[in-house]
């Protein structure tokens, strides 16, 4: 899958994610891009909502880090593809991290297994110590 | 023929010119065709009343081209827009301009809903009505008759892709539309007074209609500043857990905009997949039937102290 | 982005104008917190018709908002949540507790005015 996104051409956008408003900025360009691709109505507000977890993970656990943005084609379907890219920490226990309510920021819990649920297609990577990527897609339905 | 032009017009926009010259070379038209068929223009529009009438006098024959026949601006413009087609068709200029002509052309026919079955049929008679003629010009020198025939049928293979396409465009378009009414027919939301709405379910809920049932719900949920919705699904026979749980996702999106949700009419073997979910169905408020559900929201949006009441034991959505 | 705060009677209404940063909405908590003491508020009406997502963050400050305005004497409620952004919070697992919504600043004022009758002496 990773693969694929990166492949994806047409519009590529790079969101820099070093403080608060960044996040704001990522999940409108989100929506302008999938506005672009042919989404629309309530795909729009998950692709937002999405993309606002992932950044904000960035900034509280990682400190800093980029949101990548893409459109795809794939058999004539068309969608857009959100990478959230840090070099912080990591994440030991990817398992752990994805359920609901689990947080060791003491917050809801939600983000990750939440983004999981909003998106079509969703994958993370983490080496501890070296950093996280979240890869996420959404198809125009 | 307004109405013609509106959608020749539609179609035209996909005819670049590039098209164009592709749809040349599918039929592999070369220059030594257009001599040929210069060689023939004379003599076949000596004969265009003729050729029209093997058209016409095919479709004629069938009751299922009546819708062009019934109406005689239709057919006088078809006759005529049939006409200026021959001519074109042995003028030698096979360009953007010629192609405008033959979408406008396939545009009628597809508004009287020419059988494509039937179109083909009829210009098949009329290929051959001036496939005769063409012979009949070089007697005794059969393959040059047949050569010049064969320059001639690529135009006639050219013309049929563009008309082809002008049919099964219109037709995906019509059933686009026609899908889209069935889908709004589906899942109607009805104001039966102020603030309340009834959603009556019937039929199969898959997971496509589950999504337009939410969406069309918390719209008119807006759109009617609905503050009780009776969700009748006494016409849902079964749910997948997939879509029952769509629904109780539906009901919660509705609470968080402000509005209740009373489920009626819930089978028992509903009701059992949406026991065995697993979920928290404490906050479902399911009524018997949708008698019971309009008087329990009837309760809900009543007299001000029961309302009150009411709403605050209802209210908190944990 | 600062949201503005209405005093009506002894009701406050913030309209959320645009998005919000998080650290937009810790400011609109302390505000809000600080105004409910400072008039001795019984409601508070927040209005999210223009937030563009209610994510976990803002969800978890709205609910703070609520429990720590009840404890201070006052009910909130929160309007103007949209039909995606609505569809979204569900999918996404957020819950807003005992928070109480309506579907619009007027509604909420009713819904606010339902709720201190009822906690009224009497009532
Ligand atoms: N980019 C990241 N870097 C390091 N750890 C992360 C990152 N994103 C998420 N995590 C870990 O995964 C946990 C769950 O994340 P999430 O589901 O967003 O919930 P929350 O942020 O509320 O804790 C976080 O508490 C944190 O421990
Ligand atoms: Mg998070």
């Amino acid at each position: 899958m990773v693969d694929e996104a990166r492949e994806g051409l047409e519009g590529e956008l790079l969101v820099p994610i070093e403080r608060d408003p960044d996040v704001v900025t990522a999940r409108q360009k989100g929506r302008e891009m999938a506005v672009e691709a042919g989404l629309s109505g309530s795909d729009l507000t998950l692709i937002a909502t999405a993309i606002s977890e992932v950044a904000r993970n960035i900034l509280v656990y990682a400190g800093h880090g980029e949101i990548i943005l893409r459109q795809l084609e794939r058999n004539g379907r068309r969608g857009v593809c959100v990478i959230a890219r840090d070099e912080g920490p990591g994440i030991q226990d990817i398992p752990l991290a994805m359920q609901d309510g689990y947080s060791t920021g003491r917050s809801l819990g939600l983000g990750l297994p939440g983004a999981k649920r909003l998106m079509d297609d969703f994958e993370i990577v983490s080496e501890v110590g070296k950093g996280v990527t979240v890869t996420m897609m959404k198809w125009r339905r | 023929m307004a109405d013609d032009y509106a959608r020749a017009e539609r179609h035209l926009r996909d005819v670049a010119e590039y098209d164009v010259e592709r749809r040349r070379r599918y039929v592999d038209l070369q220059p030594i065709d257009i001599a040929q068929i210069g060689e023939l223009r004379e003599a076949i529009l000596n004969h265009l009343d003729a050729h029209v009438e093997a058209f016409f006098g095919y479709l004629a024959q069938y009751p299922e081209a009546s819708g062009l026949f019934s109406r005689r601006n239709l057919l006088e413009d078809a006759r005529r827009l049939k006409r200026e087609h021959l001519i074109a068709m042995v003028g030698g200029e096979y360009g953007r301009p010629y192609v405008e002509q033959r979408v406008a052309l396939g545009a009628l026919y597809s508004k009287v809903r020419l059988d494509i079955r039937l179109f083909l049929g009829a210009f098949q008679a009329l290929s051959r009505s001036i496939v005769n003629q063409i012979m009949a010009l070089s007697p005794g020198d059969g393959p040059k008759g047949f050569q010049r025939s064969e320059s001639l049928m690529k135009i006639v293979f050219f013309d049929i892709g563009i008309i082809m396409d002008v049919l099964i465009a219109d037709r995906e378009q019509t059933i686009t539309l026609q899908q889209e009414a069935i889908r709004e027919l589906s899942t109607p939301t009805l104001q039966v007074r102020d603030r309340l709405l009834i959603m009556p379910i019937i039929g199969v809920l898959d997971t496509h209609r589950a999504r337009q049932l939410t969406e069309g719900l918390l719209n008119a949920i807006r759109a009617n500043r609905a503050k009780v919705v009776v969700m009748d699904v006494t016409g849902v026979a079964t749910v997948d857990s997939k879509v029952a749980n769509h629904l109780l996702q539906t009901i919660a999106a509705a609470g968080l905009m402000g509005a209740e949700v009373i489920v009626t009419g819930l089978s028992a073997e509903v009701a059992q997949s949406l026991v065995t979910l697993g979920v928290d169905l404490t906050k479902l408020n399911a009524v018997g039937d949708l008698q019971g559900g309009l008087e329990e929201a009837e309760r809900l949006l009543g007299y001000e102290v029961v309302k009150t009441r009411v709403q605050v034991a209802r209210r908190p959505l944990d | 982005m600062v949201v503005p705060i209405l005093k009506q009677s002894d009701v406050l209404i913030a309209s959320i104008q645009a998005a919000l940063t998080d650290a937009d909405l810790l400011q609109l908590r302390d505000d809000l917190l600080a105004k409910v003491g400072q008039y001795r508020s019984r409601g508070v009406v927040i209005d999210v018709t223009a937030l563009d997502v209610m994510d976990s963050f803002a969800t978890r400050t709205l609910r703070s908002i609520a429990e720590a305005a009840r404890l201070r004497g006052a009910r909130t409620v929160i309007v103007g949540i949209q039909p995606e952004v609505a569809i979204t919070m569900v999918q996404l697992g957020l819950v807003l507790g005992a928070v109480s919504t309506a579907l619009d600043l007027e509604e909420g004022l009713e819904l606010l005015g339902a709720l201190n009758r009822k906690d009224a002496p009497g009532g």
